[in-house]
């Protein structure tokens, strides 16, 4: 874990949270250096928007400590969050005014924003065309692009986003997570909370997993995936069994990671650049591999973390798909 | 002082604005050009209903009108203000920018009140226009516009009435407030308001302290009678200062219980 105290822009101390006998955050430390861009993981019913709004004085905690940007947060520090942006949960305006009327309307509270900030940000999100549309009318994209402006409104030296990249299209999430890049780079921190874990990969310098209201890792990107090094193979049904005797003597835990129909895909938890090492080893004992992958994977370590989508006392539990054995629900 | 500004902004350009004038005006000028029209001279009635746009006692009953059936749609009109920036998410996005909540729903209510003094405004010159084309559809004299008497009270009376109608619009805003919905805010203000009504019948009384009561008591103090009206509060019993008194008791518990309500409140939605 990141040590706390030293350089922190958001720490949060033993946070609990209930809502009536359910409860929500069950001691959260999360520790989060200026200047990254962290990204926030967990599965649904895991906690991450219950500690947005935590952290934004929506909700106020049970017990436990929150520091923003290296001060204590609690009731009555609301000045605190004139240095913060945040975009909670799904982007929220006036539907009958327009862009340019929301921003405004949402300028004239919390810290003062200047005139011309407005028309910046709108340009930034590309939004200067349609300002003056209704945002009634505006997509889901167009309504996620106003909610990053609104955030950036301030000019804040901390920005919150809970799943920014939702409803952007691909080249709308290029440019966000540039520009996220682009503001850690100048010194801000940048806290996402985010389900799309290749995109959190892309983006992210330091990962935090939570999992039943409890962090279950916290780590730079780079150290978290050293822990789950794999190379991949990918054998006919038929051999499968054979298959994973042989590469047993690489590593043991070679496990059956997913089944693509045609074949089955196997994870072979050693270093990347042993996958020749795998090939051989399959290759000496008769069997071909028709695929081979190697490399780091933050959602094979998401899933060995959160439970890989088994219910988890206290979450709101996740979709459990079709299983083509056992008939699933819709087999 | 910018959350004022910016919430009259809001407020000129939402709909809810443009309906409740529009109506409340519509209505007053239906009634009127209508009652002209078929106002029959000849009959006793018809003598009555000519006194609406007979000057300057229309004065007095368009004020009446407007004071009376605006409270009602002031309870609507708060409720819909304080409702949507829970159902719409737009107050947490102030209080995520660090925003006191007290002051961002007493300045919201203050421009709400502000509004509506334009509103009540509007409709009384919307109204005095309809009452001189009805006046003139029924052959009646337009003399009686310039009663100095009458020109002289409407404005005490104008203030008096628009602080009885924020203090109902208070209702519905701290109603909404703690259901956290338009609809639910508009529904149990409207329902609020219909029994406080009808509730005068059986427990005058008590009914009398009601916050829609002394809301009307207060705000025809000192008018003289019109036709169908209450001519100065005859059902209720209490003085127009005490209603006054007890109009602003309304008006400020009214925001207390909205804004503390505020305060405590975890927004989650």
């Amino acid at each position: 874990m990141t040590s706390p105290g030293s350089d922190l822009a958001l720490s949060t101390r033993d946070l609990r949270k209930s809502y009536g006998r359910r409860v929500a955050l069950a001691g959260l430390d999360l520790s989060v250096p200026t200047g990254v861009v962290y990204g926030f993981l967990g599965p649904n019913g895991a906690g991450k928007t219950t500690t947005m709004r935590l952290l934004t004085g929506l909700l106020h905690p049970d017990s436990g400590a929150i520091e923003l940007l290296g001060r204590p947060f609690a009731r009555g520090d609301r000045q605190r969050l004139f240095e913060v942006g945040a975009l909670i949960e799904s982007p929220s305006f006036y539907p009958y005014l327009n862009g340019r009327q929301n921003l405004r309307a949402l300028a004239a509270t919390g810290a003062p924003v200047p005139p011309k900030r407005i028309d910046e940000l709108l340009e930034l999100v590309g939004l200067r065309e349609r300002a003056k549309d209704k945002v009634s009318g505006y997509s889901l994209g167009m309504k996620q692009r106003l909610g990053i402006a609104a955030a950036l409104l301030s000019d804040p030296k901390l920005l919150l986003l809970d799943e920014p990249a939702n409803g952007l299209d691909p080249a709308g999430i290029v440019a966000m997570r540039e520009t996220l890049r682009h503001l850690a780079s100048i010194g801000k921190t940048v806290f996402v909370s985010s389900h799309l874990l290749a995109e959190v990969q892309l983006m992210a310098d330091v990962v935090g997993i939570i999992a039943a209201g409890k962090l279950v890792r916290e780590g730079t990107l780079d150290d978290l995936l050293n822990t789950q090094q794999v190379v991949r193979v990918r054998v006919a049904p038929a051999s499968t069994a054979a298959a994973q005797a042989a590469l047993a003597a690489i590593a043991p835990s070679t496990v059956n990671a997913a089944d693509d129909g045609d074949d089955v895909w196997l994870s072979v938890h050693t270093e990347p650049n042993r996958a020749a090492d795998v090939n051989r080893t399959l290759a000496e004992s008769g069997i071909y591999a028709s695929g081979l992958e190697s490399g780091s994977d933050l959602e094979a370590l998401f899933l060995e973390l959160t439970g890989g989508g088994a219910p988890i006392a206290g979450s709101e539990g996740t979709f459990q798909g079709i299983t083509s054995a056992g008939g699933g629900a819709a087999a | 002082m910018r959350i004022f500004v910016s919430g009259l902004r809001k407020l000129v350009g939402r709909p809810a604005s443009f309906v409740t004038v529009g109506l409340l005006a519509g209505l007053l000028v239906l009634i009127i050009i209508a009652s002209a029209a078929s106002a029959n001279r000849s009959t006793a009635r018809g003598e009555a209903t000519l006194l609406l746009v007979t000057f300057p006692a229309a004065y007095d009953f368009v004020l009446e009108f407007i004071l009376g059936l605006g409270g009602l749609f002031a309870v609507i009109y708060g409720a819909a203000i304080a409702g949507s920036e829970w159902g719409w998410g737009t107050l947490k996005n102030a209080v995520a920018r660090g925003e006191s909540r007290t002051r961002y729903m007493l300045l919201t209510f203050a421009s709400i009140s502000v509004m509506i003094a334009v509103g009540l405004a509007l409709t009384f010159v919307v109204g005095v226009g309809a009452a001189i084309v009805g006046a003139n559809i029924g052959g009646v004299s337009t003399a009686g516009l310039n009663d100095s008497a009458t020109l002289t009270r409407l404005p005490q009376t104008f203030v008096r009435g628009w602080f009885s109608v924020i203090e109902e619009a208070s209702l519905g805003f701290a109603i909404a407030t703690l259901a956290r919905s338009q609809l639910a805010g508009i529904g149990a203000g409207i329902a609020f308001y219909f029994g406080e009504t009808f509730a005068r019948f059986f427990l005058p009384d008590i009914v009398k302290y009601m916050p829609f009561a002394v809301a009307n008591a207060s705000a025809t103090a000192g008018a003289p009678a019109t036709p169908g009206g209450d001519g100065g509060s005859t059902l209720s019993s209490l003085p127009a200062d005490t209603a006054l008194l007890l109009v602003a008791v309304w008006l400020i518990g009214s925001l207390a219980v909205a804004i503390l309500f505020t305060e405590r409140a975890e927004i989650t939605g």
